[in-house]
């Protein structure tokens, strides 16, 4: 579906966001791409969804290829309209609009009435507590709320490609746990998605392949089971430097231990 | 949280089944006919210096809902707002004048009949707006509202520069009156209304009525609409509204052209209501900074992207302003040469309400409005059902119109 050629971003003379980078995402696929700060992840999403120049940066090489048809000229709405849409980093929402207003805001971009239909029912299967706080405004959400109605936004203009900028940055463990769940139902649904992550452990769970960037090269790609299995995403990526799985427990242990050691949280009492 | 289940039904019902019809706000529908009502009845009574000073406020209400729409909907700050009215002025008095020899001048004129000079000049005003949008698409905020205001001295010269369309600075040129399928908004021939004869104040009271109350309906549409939304996904957030597929200099280019289409259609009017079209020598006339200022004002007083809050705020602005004038004597204060002018008074009463708005309520009039009428529904609720009443205040306004 989605086919990433050479591509080499820069943003004005001098940085150099992404050099040389190739990727592919089948049609019905999830693929994770992984890095740390200022790898180039976002910057691969901006250039995929056309947002690109709202950033001032520019393509240098290289194609994205939507569909058998270059994209990486096209302004964002041609890209939403040809069936790819992003969920923005820091989700974006629009706070002073209702959870309503939010969700036919992301119809805008639909292609047809028809569309939007269907596209509200599905948002609103799988989020039922946006239906719940239609009329509530959207900036009163909580910060996993506010989450899945960025996700449902997108969803809104019924995509079939899906492009998600760390959806799980700053949600609590449990939440990450909720977002993994709804993207790979989204994906069972039959969107292909494009998911950029730092919580390599959440975005290995739920991708079938995955790319780690570094300072904005290809450092590794293959299946995500391979790629989680691996030594260097476990080092770099997983927070892993363990040798076995046994070890890691004990460490695990230690630390608990370590913690209950250190003098907790007392009332004061003079 | 008895909250949320009270805001299920009340979704389910209005939001979710695409197509099945609205249930009416009937207190609003009969509001809104009791003030209908009472301007269609107040010509009878009103002296003709009060109703002229009516129609100055309905030709104000349009402009400023023409820019309610650009800044408080679409976020574009404009103080081009003057020099749309002139444009719009000037196109109706040359599509609609006849051709004439002034002095050594030739003025032009294409003698359309007045409504089709009218809709002319509105669309020519909308191609101006148009041709200003890419400078929205590079500028924002404050930048963008010098850069329109440029606009407005490149009026006083093209108003200068080009006697043959606006009959010159010193002079200026009469408009032709207006008339709709040869009945004329004029003294001539004789109707009467409950025995009240109808005369040019009268017929031009109902002249601007019917105008104000159309444009005030395609704005509540577009508002409404996907262009509306468009426009405020645009001002909340330009990167995730391109993002998620709103094409954002076309949307702003379509803000700037409709707000500049208001702004001609109250040009036609003022031409109309003052009879003359005298493009300005300086920045207090009719196509002056003060002018654009005065519109910025009305917006802010009325609540930004309110478009009834722009009706009230052409009231207090442009209404003080003919008030002062007309009671001038009454109130004891200067005639017109005496530096403290009634104009000059009404510039310090409507720059008082700004500061009061700033200070004590930024959403402006409408969001009392907004608060009166929740606080209303509250008590009428409370009376009936506790509950309710609780589920209907903890819940915020649901139509974003600030």
């Amino acid at each position: 579906m989605l086919s990433v050629c050479g591509l080499s971003v820069r943003y004005g003379r001098a940085v150099r966001a992404l050099e040389n980078v190739d990727l592919e995402v089948g049609d019905d696929a999830v693929l994770a791409v992984l890095g740390g700060n200022g790898a180039g992840k976002s910057t691969l999403l901006r250039t995929i969804s056309g947002t690109l120049r709202l950033h001032r940066g520019a393509v240098t090489a290289g194609q994205v290829i939507l569909d058998d048809q270059r994209i990486d000229r096209l302004d964002p709405a041609a890209i939403v309209r040809r069936g790819a849409v992003a969920v923005p980093e820091g989700r974006q929402i629009f706070a002073r609009m209702s959870v309503e207003e939010n969700l036919r805001a992301g119809g805008l971009g639909a292609a047809s009435a028809a569309v939007r239909r269907t596209a509200r029912d599905r948002v609103h299967e799988l989020f039922p507590v946006l239906a719940e706080r239609a009329k509530q405004r959207a900036g009163l959400l909580s910060g996993g709320e506010q989450q899945m109605l960025a996700i449902g936004r997108a969803l809104m203009s019924g995509p079939r490609l899906l492009l998600l900028d760390e959806p799980s940055l700053g949600l609590a463990p449990q939440l990450v746990g909720r977002i993994a769940s709804i993207i790979a139902e989204i994906h069972v649904q039959g969107t292909a998605v494009v998911l950029v992550e730092q919580n390599a452990t959440m975005a290995l769970q739920v991708a079938d392949h995955a790319v780690v960037l570094e300072v904005g090269r290809v450092a590794l790609t293959g299946p995500a089971d391979r790629l989680a299995a691996s030594d260097d995403v476990q080092r770099l990526y997983l927070g892993g430097h363990a040798e076995s799985d046994a070890q890691a427990d004990a460490e695990v242990r230690a630390a608990q231990t370590s913690a209950t050691g250190v003098r907790g949280l007392s009332r004061w009492a003079g | 949280m008895s909250e949320t289940a009270l805001a299920t039904p009340e979704f389910s019902a209005a939001g979710r089944p695409a197509g099945r019809l609205r249930r009416r706000n009937w207190p609003a529908i009969i509001a809104w006919a009791v003030v209908l009502l009472i301007l269609v009845l107040l010509p009878l009574y009103l002296p003709p210096g009060l109703l002229s000073a009516g129609q100055y406020v309905m030709v104000g209400a349009v402009g400023a809902i023409g820019l309610t729409l650009v800044f408080g909907q679409a976020g574009q700050l404009s103080l081009a707002h003057a020099f749309f009215l002139l444009v719009g002025g000037t196109a109706y008095s040359v599509l609609a004048g006849e051709t004439t020899q002034a002095g050594a001048e030739r003025i032009v004129g294409f003698g359309w009949p007045p409504l089709l000079a009218l809709i002319g000049a509105v669309v020519i005003t909308a191609l101006f707006g148009l041709a200003f949008a890419p400078v929205a698409g590079r500028l924002k905020g404050i930048y963008l509202g010098i850069a329109s205001l440029a606009l407005v001295y490149i009026g006083f010269y093209l108003g200068r520069a080009l006697p043959a369309l606006t009959g010159g600075a010193s002079s200026g040129r009469n408009p032709e009156p207006f008339s709709l399928f040869g009945f004329p908004f004029t003294n001539e021939g004789d109707i009467a209304l409950f025995g009240v004869p109808l005369r040019q104040p009268e017929r031009l009271w109902y002249l601007f009525l019917v105008v104000l109350v159309i444009g005030y309906l395609l704005a509540a549409g577009a508002m409404r609409g996907r262009v509306g939304r468009a426009w405020r996904a645009v001002r909340d957030h330009e990167a995730a509204a391109a993002a998620m597929g709103v094409n954002v200099l076309r949307a702003k280019a379509v803000a700037f052209a409709v707000s500049a289409a208001y702004a001609g259609l109250a040009g036609v009017l003022l031409v109309l209501w003052y009879g003359l079209l005298k493009p300005d020598e300086s920045e207090f006339g009719n196509y002056g900074l003060n002018t654009s200022i005065a519109f910025l004002a009305m917006v802010l007083i009325g609540g930004l992207g309110s478009i009834p809050g722009a009706v009230a705020g052409a009231l207090i602005v442009w209404g003080s302003q003919q008030i002062l004038t007309l009671f001038a004597a009454d109130l004891g204060l200067g005639t017109a040469l005496s530096g403290f002018s009634p104009t000059v008074i009404s510039l310090y009463v409507y720059g008082l309400a700004v500061i009061a708005v700033v200070l004590f309520e930024p959403g402006g009039l409408a969001a009392i409005g907004r608060n009166t009428v929740a606080a209303l529904r509250g008590r009428r609720r409370s009376d009936m059902d506790s509950s309710g009443a609780s589920g209907r205040r903890s819940a915020p306004p649901g139509k974003d119109g600030k």
